[in-house]
């Protein structure tokens, strides 16, 4: 069961003003970017071959990019300033996710697509409180982790208790409310349009106790990832769930061979690695400082988010095209470093 | 006050120019004879050329502020100026710049867009950052010697300002306080040099080029794209502009009455070795100024022909990375040079022994010079734009003199990589037809101030489609002042490049597979690195599914970095069509085709082109068609 640590649960159930909220927000923020990259990089590593698969994580991945700009919707409504632009707000990969989530000892790392990477990391990630058995059983949390259901519940709980008068009416200005569809991103004024859009952000991710779909046909990411390591659609079975419908074709030859965990240091310097390296993650630095203006008083920027995130798939790509000459076949991979000047590029 | 002004800062790095290849073959335009091969890496003939995955981008990497000028001093440590050291680099906040040609045709004004500029030193991101004017390069010239296998030989140089500048913190630097001082509020000049450019796969330089370069005060009275002053001029055989008779290439002088001071920048006119090994040693150089001016273009003079007004510093080691070839010449002490400077022609002289000297490069006969300020236009139907022509006699305004102006064709044409057969074949279409899809004047005269304003206009609904499978026309205008003393060097790049939009009508029924998939097949076909990795425009399910960024990116300026279609040749009125369709009801599952009627391609004469061995692609190719286009026409400058 996916887990973080109950301080943080406990920490929200002791707040006794918006104020007292803010940092639980930052941290929902950087919890749902934090897996961003992780995901980006899976589906960035695949061929088009495998453009099935990659679409499915794409789905995914704009979900959590939906989630982020909720938890700042809401932050912004209730008078905070979402931060993005600051090397911390980057995870360490491989490394703990934000709030320990996953418990000691779970480590995110940035790698190409793999079913083993999905089931023993994506799938973790996403796992609901109480999954839908389908296929097997899964183990039982220690009691001093909570759930991201928990976590999200006890904001809500507290959003609740403190009532609307938390609410800044003027913070409308500052929400992003475009790329979205209407119904999941809309503009947060009060309790209850800050609990429902809240409410969205765990039903993506771990679905309902009862049913792991969203929609007719669209699971939950825990579902999702799922059925991509199954190789087969959710579908109903009698009284229960099972991975038995419509395959979904994986094409082991079209991944990129990307080495893990890569990061700028790692590059020899003058590198065409290296070199790439660098763009990806000036590109990405470029990202979070252009999300920074957006989260602050300056919605239409996300635009310019979009543009350089397209880029960024771009650049990513090249990248993983790039060999590294390591006598393993490898090529080079994106680095999700936050950085504000390049090093030295030699020929 | 332009770049050749005081104070400067000079920079030195790397530049990225990751350019998409498959699009420098006009013919892999025609989407009926489009091959998959085309978008395969290939450093021989055919294929998709050295860089079928381009995305575009341009981008400074690892330039350093490596030198300064202020106050007649050249600064090369932090010692003297914090600034030293500090880094140069692009928009932190939104996407990198895009280098882009204007058409597979006229591949030798390849344009800058969307770049940003920014001084940081760490502590702040930006200590001033502005936007890049766009602006294509010109000067292109072999100056490269020698080098690995596929490197680009060719050099050339960029001048443009820098819009909308904003300056925040302190550095505690003399020269950025300086700088700031002297420079029009939210403007600066910038002006480099790009060389040593790799394309081959297999080395890390591939995609890189070197870039030197300078930032200065700018006055919103200048031309932008170009410093007016004093023209030393490289003679140039008829039939190759890229290959200055004595190894020097042309230049630029300013004379600074006030400072008693000659400034030339030699950045772009000092011939390389290699990509990687600095400037080739071509002797003792002097810059002198003729005491009586020449009628005719010199080969040598003798000792008492000229004043010297010193040696070009270019063996000392590190001149070029803290100078970006620019250097100040005092002449104050220099007997009588203060007294001719105004009106005799500057010089650059190799000693060749005894009391003669070796012309390498003179001013251009009389003084005169006349240079439009941007060269570079993009009409759409109906549009009329237009040129600044600046002329001038020896640095000063050249006012009531006629400029001529008249089609030339020269520089553009041909495939724009040769003319390897392709199976099934297409067509080269010619460029400038009709000739009167574009209208100007014959004559235009200086004014106040030496300048002139030539108005170009494209005709009401366009040139047509007279490139067939080509959007868009080419025009080439050439242009000169009327009087031009007898057996004058003339800069062959110095010519206008016109791209005409067709007219798109709006249909009243607009659809996928009449009007919409062919334009994004043609582009899917030339950019592979989005149509395979971000939305397959071949495919309306994927257009369908990537409806929000298409309409985002097509309805961008074409001044933003994420501008559709990157290489920015495409008409409004097409761009409109795609934005309303992307705006209507797109049902799901693919729409039946219907029967859509091809264009036609004009036939063409193609010259026959002998391509050099490992200089086939890209610019080269381009050139080498160029010059094969001039040697068979006995065109003469």
């Amino acid at each position: 069961m996916i887990k973080l640590q109950r301080a943080f649960v406990t920490g929200v159930q002791r707040a006794e003003s918006r104020e007292d909220l803010y940092p639980y927000l930052q941290n929902a923020i950087e919890l749902e970017h934090a897996t961003i990259p992780p995901y980006l990089t899976a589906m960035f590593s695949l061929k088009p071959s495998n453009a099935g698969i990659a679409r499915l994580i794409g789905t995914i991945v704009r979900q959590e990019m939906l989630h982020m700009t909720i938890a700042a919707n809401v932050l912004n409504a209730i008078g905070g300033h979402p931060q993005t632009n600051k090397p911390e707000f980057i995870p360490k990969y491989p490394g703990p996710l934000p709030m320990s989530i996953g418990g000691t000892g779970f480590e995110v790392g940035i790698a190409a697509f793999s079913k083993p990477l999905l089931e023993t990391v994506f799938m973790k990630i996403e796992e609901p409180e109480h999954p839908i058995p389908v296929k097997r059983a899964l183990a039982a949390a220690p009691d001093q982790y909570a759930t991201i259901g928990e976590f999200y519940e006890a904001i809500m709980a507290k959003i609740r208790a403190l009532g609307d008068r938390i609410f800044v009416p003027a913070a409308v200005e500052r929400q992003v409310l475009t790329w979205f569809p209407r119904d999941q991103l809309y503009p947060i004024t009060n309790v209850e349009t800050a609990c429902s859009s809240l409410e969205i952000i765990v039903l993506q991710g771990e679905g309902t106790n009862t049913d792991p779909m969203l929609h007719p046909g669209d699971p939950a990411h825990y579902y999702k990832f799922g059925e991509i390591v199954a190789g087969r659609r959710i579908v109903k079975r009698g009284t229960g769930w099972a991975y038995a419908g419509e395959p979904i074709p994986y094409d082991e030859g079209g991944v990129y061979p990307m080495k893990a965990n890569p990061t700028l240091a790692g590059f020899p310097r003058g590198s065409q690695a290296r070199t790439r390296a660098e763009q990806f993650a000036y590109n990405y630095t470029s990202l979070l400082n252009a999300l920074q203006r957006a989260f602050n008083g300056e919605p239409a920027h996300i635009d310019v988010v979009i543009g350089l995130m397209y880029d960024l798939k771009v650049m990513a790509v090249a990248l993983m095209s790039t060999p590294l000459w390591d006598g393993n076949g490898m090529n080079a991979g994106p680095c999700y470093e936050y950085v504000t000047a390049l090093s030295a590029a030699e020929s | 006050m332009s770049y050749l002004d005081s104070p400067r800062l000079h920079f030195s790095g790397f530049f990225q120019a990751d350019v998409s290849t498959i699009n420098n073959d006009v013919r892999y335009y025609d989407v009926a004879a489009f091959q998959p091969e085309y978008q395969t890496l290939s450093l021989g003939d055919g294929g998709g050329s050295w860089n079928p995955t381009g995305t575009g981008v341009f981008r400074f990497v690892n330039c350093q502020i490596t030198g300064a000028a202020l106050h007649g001093k050249t600064l090369y440590v932090q010692s003297q100026d914090p600034v030293i050291g500090m880094s140069l680099q692009n928009a932190d906040g939104r996407a990198p710049g895009k280098l882009v040609d204007l058409d597979p045709q006229q591949q030798a004004v390849s344009q800058i867009w969307g770049m940003q500029v920014r001084l940081t030193n760490g502590r702040f991101r930006a200590l001033f950052e502005g936007d890049y004017l766009h602006a294509a390069f010109i000067n292109l010239w072999q100056r490269q010697q020698s080098g690995v296998l596929a490197d680009q030989k060719l050099a050339a140089c960029y001048t443009s300002v820098l819009e909308n500048v904003q300056w925040n913190g302190d550095a505690d630097s003399p020269v950025l306080a300086a700088l700031a001082k002297a420079t029009e509020p939210g403007w600066l000049a910038i002006d480099f040099n790009v060389f040593g450019y790799g394309r081959d796969p297999t080395i890390p330089r591939y995609t890189l080029g070197h870039i030197v370069g300078t930032i200065a005060p700018y006055h919103r009275t200048e031309p932008r794209h170009f410093a007016v002053g004093r023209q030393i001029a490289a003679p140039l055989p008829a039939d190759n502009p890229t290959a200055p008779a004595h190894g020097v290439y042309s230049f630029t002088c300013k004379v600074d009455r006030a400072r008693q001071v000659v400034t030339a920048d030699f950045g772009n006119s000092l011939p390389i070795i290699d990509a990687n090994r600095g400037l080739v040693d071509i002797g003792t150089l002097l810059l002198g100024v003729l005491k009586q001016n020449p009628t005719a273009l010199l080969t040598s003079v003798t000792l008492n022909d000229f004043i010297n007004l010193g040696q070009v510093l270019y063996r000392q080691t590190g001149w070029y990375q803290q100078t970006a070839g620019i250097q100040e010449f005092p002449y104050g002490s220099s007997d009588g040079a203060a007294a001719i400077l105004d009106d005799h022609a500057l010089v650059v002289l190799r000693p060749h022994g005894g009391d003669t000297f070796d012309v390498l490069v003179q001013e251009t006969l009389g003084g005169v010079y006349v240079r439009a300020d941007d060269y570079v236009l993009r009409l759409e139907p109906g549009e009329t734009g237009g040129v600044d022509f600046h002329a001038s006699c020896y640095g000063q305004p050249l006012v009531g003199a006629a400029i001529s102006v008249a089609a030339n064709n020269d520089m553009i044409g041909g495939s724009g990589a040769g003319n390897n057969p392709l199976d099934p074949p297409v067509v080269v279409p010619d460029v400038g037809i009709p000739t009167d899809g574009v209208r100007y004047a014959a004559t235009v005269t200086t004014g106040a101030g030496g300048t002139a304003h030539l108005a170009i206009a494209s005709r009401p609904g366009g040139p047509g489609w007279p490139r067939g499978y080509i959007e868009g026309q080419l025009y080439g205008i050439g242009y000169q002042l009327a009087e031009l003393p007898a057996g004058s060097s003339v800069n062959a790049w110095n010519f206008l490049s016109v791209l005409a939009y067709s007219q798109t009508d709006m249909p009243s029924d607009i659809t996928w597979h009449g009007e919409i998939q062919p334009i994004f097949e043609q582009f899917g076909n030339l950019y592979p690195i989005m149509s395979k990795h971000l939305v397959d425009l071949s495919k309306y399910e994927s257009v369908v599914e990537h409806r929000a960024i298409l309409k985002l990116a097509f309805g961008l300026p074409r001044t933003d970095p994420n501008h559709m279609p990157v290489t920015r040749d495409m008409a409004s009125s097409m761009r409109d069509m795609i934005l309303k369709w992307l705006d209507g009801p797109m049902p799901r599952g693919t729409p039946a085709p219907r029967v859509a009627v091809p264009p036609t391609a004009v036939a063409a004469p193609s010259p026959a082109v002998q391509l050099e061995p490992n200089q086939t692609q890209g610019k080269s190719a381009f050139l080498l068609e160029t010059q094969a286009r001039l040697a068979q026409r006995g065109r003469k400058p």
